[in-house]
């Protein structure tokens, strides 16, 4: 079977920059958990006592699969999940759109903070969800579950 | 002579009724507007502050939780218009039927506080009012807010 083959560079390259962005993303959560609760609670979507645990779930993860992508430890599996997350954002997201809802979107809210951009869910943060789904595909197809400082050690 | 007192009184009553009349006083250019503010049962920023000052009523932030986890005014609790229900058996444990209520949320544009207020005369609230300025008006003004 023939399999698409994407340059090294490019996948490091989206490694890094994804990697970051997740970090970033991840990061503010968990210093902000409170708020990243009651943007979950206004999707109004999980029942209110799974809200606190979903809160912390998505914030690790988007935090540890950010750290391993960036050290490239286990990125297949760590883009993998994010590929998972990225398709729940966009039909979460999406879901609202469609009842006319209009709240925070709960995904980079540093993007809003440094460059004034609206956080709110619409067109834009779902189309930017897809942007980053169809960007990871490449890292979870290509990319390796290798521990980089031990050669000849992979997750199968 | 006769004709100068007649002249100045004249004089200071058409300065007296000047800075009176709403038409050509700047100090009432708003009064309109805020006449049909008071006629719609919406607060002018004045008399919310009044009430604010004078404690004689209890604030709520019709806005989502989580804008109200940011910002609020001083004092205020949350009673956002998207997640009314969920929030409801709580505050109507706290807050008494009689309880004079004031109910904001952004500004002028945003429906949220009279959604709210309408929900809460539905539960039989009697005494609702909406500040319609809402926290633009109120943070504008440099009033205390909290978050």
């Amino acid at each position: 079977m023939a399999r698409i083959c994407f340059p090294s560079g490019l996948i490091t390259a989206l490694r890094l920059i994804l990697g970051m962005l997740f970090i970033l993303s991840g990061g503010e959560k968990l210093l902000d958990l409170n708020y990243f609760e009651l943007v979950i609670a206004e999707y109004q979507i999980l029942p209110s006592l799974l809200i606190p645990a979903v809160a912390l779930l998505v914030s690790l993860c988007e935090l540890l699969c950010g750290i391993m992508l960036v050290i490239n430890l286990f990125s297949r599996i760590s883009s993998s999940v994010m590929l998972c997350m990225m398709a729940i954002f966009i039909a979460a997201m999406t879901y609202n759109v469609m009842r006319g809802l209009e709240h925070e979107c709960g995904c980079f809210e540093f993007l809003s903070q440094w460059y004034g951009l609206k956080e709110e869910i619409g067109i834009g943060p779902i189309v930017r969800d897809i942007l980053f789904f169809i960007l990871l595909l490449p890292i979870a197809l290509q990319s390796s579950n290798r521990i980089p400082w031990k050669k000849g050690h992979e997750l199968k | 002579m006769p004709g100068k007192p007649l002249l100045r009184t004249l004089l200071t009553a058409v300065i007296l009724l000047a800075s009176v009349s709403p038409a050509l006083s700047p100090l009432h250019a708003a009064a309109p507007s805020a006449l049909a503010k008071e006629e719609s049962g919406e607060l002018t920023l004045a008399a919310t502050k009044a009430i604010f000052d004078t404690h004689s009523a209890y604030f709520v932030d019709a806005r989502s939780e989580y804008a109200y986890y940011k910002l609020h005014i001083k004092g205020a609790t949350s009673l956002s218009s998207s997640r009314f229900d969920e929030q409801y058996p709580d505050f109507r444990k706290k807050q008494p039927l009689e309880t004079p209520i004031v109910v904001y949320c952004a500004d002028s544009n945003c429906g949220k506080a009279r959604q709210v207020a309408k929900k809460l005369r539905k539960n039989g609230y009697r005494n609702v009012r909406v500040f319609s300025g809402g926290l633009v008006e109120w943070s504008q003004a440099g009033f205390p807010m909290e978050g």
